[in-house]
């Protein structure tokens, strides 16, 4: 069972479209499995549609120049395109890394992905989505693989897309939302592998002995 | 927000042929017809009708180039969300039903959708259109508030009425006191179907609310 949800402010952020791809593919994901978000994002739609357009406008009209708007010449600009959008089609795709297959889920099906690099048993794949210092990858994890004890600077995003994986804290299943802050630490392990989407906000820094000789590859496992 | 001189110039709809007519504020104030609201979409998408979508277009504009406005804080960008989500409207019609939620919620996501590949265009430099892929239409779930309506007494409902916006009791009352179905009440209030499960799913989901308060639930 799902224990690891996004909180009410992510939820809220991705109702009103202001994350970043990369986190709301994630929340989204994330929703596919587990009803219980997916019905509270429905709830807070319904509602910040109702603040948006079932209220009085109040005074914020007069600071808005609606006169700028040529309303005739746009209307006409738009409807002289009869064409319509037909509904994309929901196609299963699916990749296949180390032998392994795993189901792409739809929400990132169109992100632009670089190659596999493996560094032992951990594989991954940047999403190539050009948001500053939050780098989002597929990680990979072979059975028997672990991913060395590490922080990070900013936050740390792990939703597990397949398979299971546990760490200090518990064990995890598909659809869990983990999201850590800079102060936690862990050392993800998996018997018989997974496939996680991962979103970081800043470099990592490996923590422990040997790991620390890590470091300099550290920024390219998450 | 006070729009600029300066950002007034980088409008780019600023070259076209301006006519000077205001929306009135009056119609935008009276109670929101969501029948007719409804019917112009339901006529752009089956008929392609372009008096339906001059009438969508005025009523909802004026609000998106409000909400656009205070959100990205220039006017060029507030008309720009103003165009692509009235596009969308008119090239998507075809994907709105009338029974399955209001109309005002359709418009919303159409343009949250718009907001969220423009602002994603601007920080990230990136033209495509991954909002399709994170908010797929997909039907609604209409099936489970009546679970939860089953769930919490008469008793408990009529002492929470009044926290609710009138447009919510009246779905309400019918549907816990006069044990009306969903059908039934969007014949009686003429209202689309879509809208009543809209408001019973709003209305249901802050008695929840109120009701998790109460008992002290943490649901985390
Ligand atoms: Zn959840």
């Amino acid at each position: 069972m799902i224990k690891h949800h996004p909180n009410t402010e992510l939820l809220s952020g991705h109702v009103n479209g202001q994350l970043p791809a990369s986190l709301s593919a994630a929340i989204a994901m994330h929703n596919e499995l587990c009803p219980q978000c997916a019905r509270t994002v429905n709830n807070m739609t319904e509602e910040q549609a109702e603040l948006s357009f079932e209220q009085s406008p109040g005074e914020a009209t007069n600071d808005i120049d609606f006169n700028a708007i040529d309303i005739e010449q746009m209307i006409a600009a738009i409807t002289s395109d009869e064409s319509i959008e037909l509904l994309a089609e929901d196609v299963p795709m699916t990749v296949t890394v180390k032998g392994q297959d795993y189901k792409i889920p739809r929400a990132i099906q169109h992100m632009p992905m670089g190659k596999w690099n493996s560094f032992g048993k951990i594989t991954r794949a940047r999403m190539d989505l050009n948001e500053g210092d939050i780098h989002t990858s597929l990680l990979q994890i072979a059975p028997g693989g672990s991913v060395p004890e590490h922080t990070h600077k900013g936050f740390e995003l792990t939703l597990l897309l397949q398979g299971s994986f546990k760490d200090e804290m518990g064990t995890y299943v598909a659809g869990d939302f983990i999201m850590l802050d800079g102060e936690h630490q862990h050392t993800p392990e998996t018997t018989d592998g997974c496939l996680c989407f991962t979103v970081a906000d800043g470099a990592q820094h490996f923590t422990q002995g040997i790991n620390k000789l890590l470091n300099p590859i550290g920024s390219l496992i998450y | 927000m006070q729009v600029t001189e300066q950002q007034r110039t980088e409008n780019p709809l600023k070259t076209l042929p301006i006519h000077h007519k205001r929306i009135t504020n009056k119609s935008m104030n009276d109670e929101i017809n969501h029948k007719e609201l409804a019917d112009w979409l339901t006529a752009v998408g089956q008929d392609r009708d372009k008096q339906a979508f001059t009438n969508l277009f005025k009523f909802f504009s004026p609000k998106i180039l409000r909400i656009s406005s205070s959100k990205f804080n220039t006017q060029a960008i507030a008309n720009e969300i103003v165009q692509e989500t009235m596009t969308n409207v008119w090239r998507k019609a075809h994907l709105y039903s009338a029974d399955k939620g209001a109309p005002t919620t359709w418009v919303y996501t159409v343009m949250r959708n718009v907001s969220f590949d423009l602002l994603r265009k601007i920080q990230s430099k990136k033209e495509d259109t991954l909002s399709d892929d994170i908010w797929p239409t997909l039907d609604v779930a209409d099936e489970e508030e009546t679970e939860f309506a089953d769930h919490i007494e008469n008793q408990k409902v009529l002492a929470l009425l009044d926290s609710l916006p009138e447009k919510q009791q009246q779905v309400i009352k019918g549907f816990y006191f006069m044990e009306m179905s969903q059908e039934q009440l969007a014949q009686h209030l003429n209202l689309p179907l879509g809208t009543v499960k809209s408001r019973l799913r709003l209305a249901l989901n802050k008695l929840k609310q109120h009701v998790d308060l109460q008992l002290g639930d943490n649901h985390d």
